[in-house]
């Protein structure tokens, strides 16, 4: 039974070091690299960013860069996902290693949550101010509510400096300007050590007294009161007096000293500015899509119709963030990350231009590895097997329109 | 060993052991009331704990004494009826803000680089004090509940605005009015917490005007006196010896 017993206690401990140590080893989520572990319908048929850019490569602390480009809501927007009426346009970074300067949609600041409508183009810019040295790869991001983050396109930037020469200079509406990235620093701890000194004060107080086994004996045989001394309820006295003294007026000095102060600010942002695409005169269909596992390429057969009135080619399949090119028709200029980028990831069976008024059916294969490194292909396991992406059509001027694909996806296995 | 063979040859051996067994059982109980209590108000208050753009006039006021009225209630049970100690309150949230520190200090800023003065926690010793004081002057658990429970929903605020006021001053960004604690939120990168998470100046007491802290805290402060109740049932229940056998008798 003793050894049992021991055991048991011997356990508990054990728990109980774990539990404890488990709570304080807490930390918030610093790791932004879980693009590739997202599955791939969400970043196929959700948010589809394009165009992108990345301003630098590489920053010094306090140097600023940005991250800009445009984003599709996709219009075909998943069954199982909360569609974007609460969304936050966010950066993937592993911590506040940039801070945020200012983050724009269609040119309003977004420092809340927005709504967004399915269909929509929307101009994005956010602004990043350099703050802990490291190689970071920066995403762009956008937190849906009740559909979680869904994480753009990223790229490695090399920040340089000392963390120690960061500063972050705000001015406030009283006029003072202050440093935010130890602002009322001395405060906090000053409170926070008078406080624990109050309270440690309290505890040494009682625990200069024989505590736990005579006090029991005393209040297991009815002598529980003679515990309790009037020194002791003094000493009570005054410490809730001085409580109570203290409280009030650390209040009142604290407002003789911040005037000025207001609620935090909160809410919705409605109605935000869409970005007006040139009206697309390409009708693509998609007659059928397969996707070739061992190869690692997905073939499609598209009919083209042009009923614009200058000849088109087509010259780019964008879906999740990976670019397949055909180099005849565009070359990327932008420094868009090499691991998302197939140059000539496009082949097209037939890419003469295609006039106005003239139907095509082309076979178009869209190859590289980044279908297996980014955990694409994994989409035909998915319940609903389509796939989704952007289709962009150049004209001889290097005028740009852009359709959007959503067809069935049938694997193929041999 | 049988408790009428005695283990030590004199009384001063006695007071010696038993003293040693004090410091034991002190630091047991602190510590393991700090784990216990450190992920209940995790899971309970966290963020409204962990950000200062959490800390509103309304729910952080609301939530925070609510959740954390908890452990003090129980642990004030358990060291008051067994051994007449006004300590259970106090020693609870000393542990708690130890641990809270800790893990401030070493993750979020140490590890993940968020600034101690975004992710600092609240203070709650004045309550904690207060309550630990009703209970010695008053010997009740009513009068502790009550009183004590009421002090500790209302002394929340008040005891953590001298903290908290600096980074509710106001600054113009790019058009827009904020708090500096908004602002902290949005220089400091959190991609796993996106606005629209931030619990803040939600609920239905916006009839009251501008002055909705007060009303907050007196709802927190009625809640917390019911969970006081519950809470210190919970500690009587658990401090019970039925669970041993006491062959001392
Ligand atoms: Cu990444």
């Amino acid at each position: 039974m003793k050894i049992i017993k021991d055991k048991v206690a011997k356990l508990s401990f054990v728990a109980l070091l774990i539990t404890m140590t488990a709570a304080m080893f807490y930390a918030p989520t610093a790791s932004a690299h879980g693009e590739k572990s997202q599955a791939a319908f969400m970043r196929m048929r959700t948010i589809h960013w394009f165009d992108l850019n990345w301003s630098k490569e590489e920053v010094a602390i306090n140097d600023t860069m940005t991250i800009s480009g445009k984003f599709l809501v996709f219009a075909g927007w998943p069954e199982t996902v909360d569609k974007p009426e609460v969304s936050f346009l966010n950066v993937g970074i592993p911590g506040p290693v940039f801070i945020r300067a200012g983050s724009w949609i269609g040119g309003q600041l977004v420092p809340r949550s927005v709504s967004l409508e399915l269909g929509e183009v929307y101009e994005f810019k956010v602004l990043l101010k350099a703050r802990r040295p490291g190689d970071w790869h920066v995403h762009s991001m956008m937190n849906v509510k009740g559909g979680g983050p869904i994480i753009g396109p990223g790229k490695w930037v090399t920040i340089t400096g000392s963390m120690s020469d960061f500063v972050n200079p705000v001015t406030t509406l009283t006029g003072q300007t202050i440093n935010l990235e130890n602002y009322s620093l001395d405060n906090v701890y000053f409170w926070h050590a008078l406080w624990y000194a109050i309270g440690l004060a309290w505890m040494v107080y009682w625990v200069r007294k024989p505590l736990f086994v005579p006090r029991h004996i005393a209040v297991s045989s009815g002598k529980g009161e003679t515990l309790i001394t009037p020194t002791d309820k003094k000493a009570g006295l005054i410490v809730g007096v001085g409580t109570l003294v203290l409280v009030a007026a650390s209040m009142a000095s604290t407002n003789e000293k911040y005037p000025v102060t207001t609620p935090l600010q909160a809410g919705l942002l409605r109605g935000m500015k869409t970005y007006q695409m040139p009206e697309a005169t390409v009708a693509v269909k998609v007659d059928d899509a397969t996707y070739r596992v061992p190869g690692r390429a997905m073939q499609m057969t598209l009919t083209i119709t042009n009923n614009g009135d200058s000849p088109v080619r087509l010259g780019e399949f964008n879906t999740a963030g990976v670019r397949f090119l055909d180099p005849a028709v565009h070359v990327d200029e932008t420094g868009y990350p090499d691991d998302l980028l197939a140059e000539e990831g496009l082949s097209v069976s037939d890419n003469s231009p295609l006039a106005p008024g003239e139907s095509r059916t082309v076979e178009v294969t869209a190859s590289d590895a980044a279908w297996e490194v980014y955990r694409l292909a994994d989409l035909i396991y998915d319940p609903d097997s389509r796939f989704a992406g952007l289709l962009f059509f150049w004209d001889a001027n290097g005028n740009r329109q852009l359709v959007t694909v959503d067809a069935p996806l049938i694997p193929t296995f041999i | 060993m049988s408790a009428s063979q005695s283990a030590v040859r004199s009384r001063a051996e006695a007071v010696q052991v038993s003293r040693t067994f004090d410091w034991m059982i002190l630091f047991t109980l602190f510590c393991a009331v700090l784990g216990g209590y450190h992920i209940h108000y995790m899971l309970t208050g966290g963020d409204w704990d962990f950000w200062t753009d959490w800390k509103d006039r309304r729910l952080w006021v609301t939530v925070a004494p609510i959740v954390s009225i908890t452990f003090p209630a129980a642990v004030q049970a358990c060291l008051w009826w067994r051994y007449k100690l006004p300590l259970g309150a106090t020693l609870s949230v000393l542990a708690l803000m130890l641990g809270e520190w800790i893990n401030r200090y070493m993750n979020f800023w140490g590890w993940t680089y968020f600034p101690v003065n975004i992710c600092f926690p609240s203070n709650l010793i004045p309550g904690a004090l207060v309550l630990d004081v009703v209970l010695l002057l008053g010997n009740s658990m009513t009068l502790t509940a009550v009183v004590g429970g009421m002090a500790y929903g209302l002394l929340f605020y008040p005891g953590n605005w001298p903290i908290i006021a600096p980074l509710h001053v106001p600054v113009e960004y790019n058009g827009m009015m904020m708090t500096l604690a908004d602002l902290q939120g949005y220089h400091y990168v959190r991609t796993g917490t996106p606005e629209y998470i931030r619990m803040v100046e939600k609920g239905t007491l916006r009839t009251f005007g501008k002055d909705v802290a007060p009303v907050s805290a007196f709802f927190s402060a009625f809640v917390s006196i019911i969970i006081y109740f519950l809470w210190h049932f919970f500690g009587r229940w658990f401090s019970k010896t039925d669970f041993i056998s006491d062959d001392a008798t």
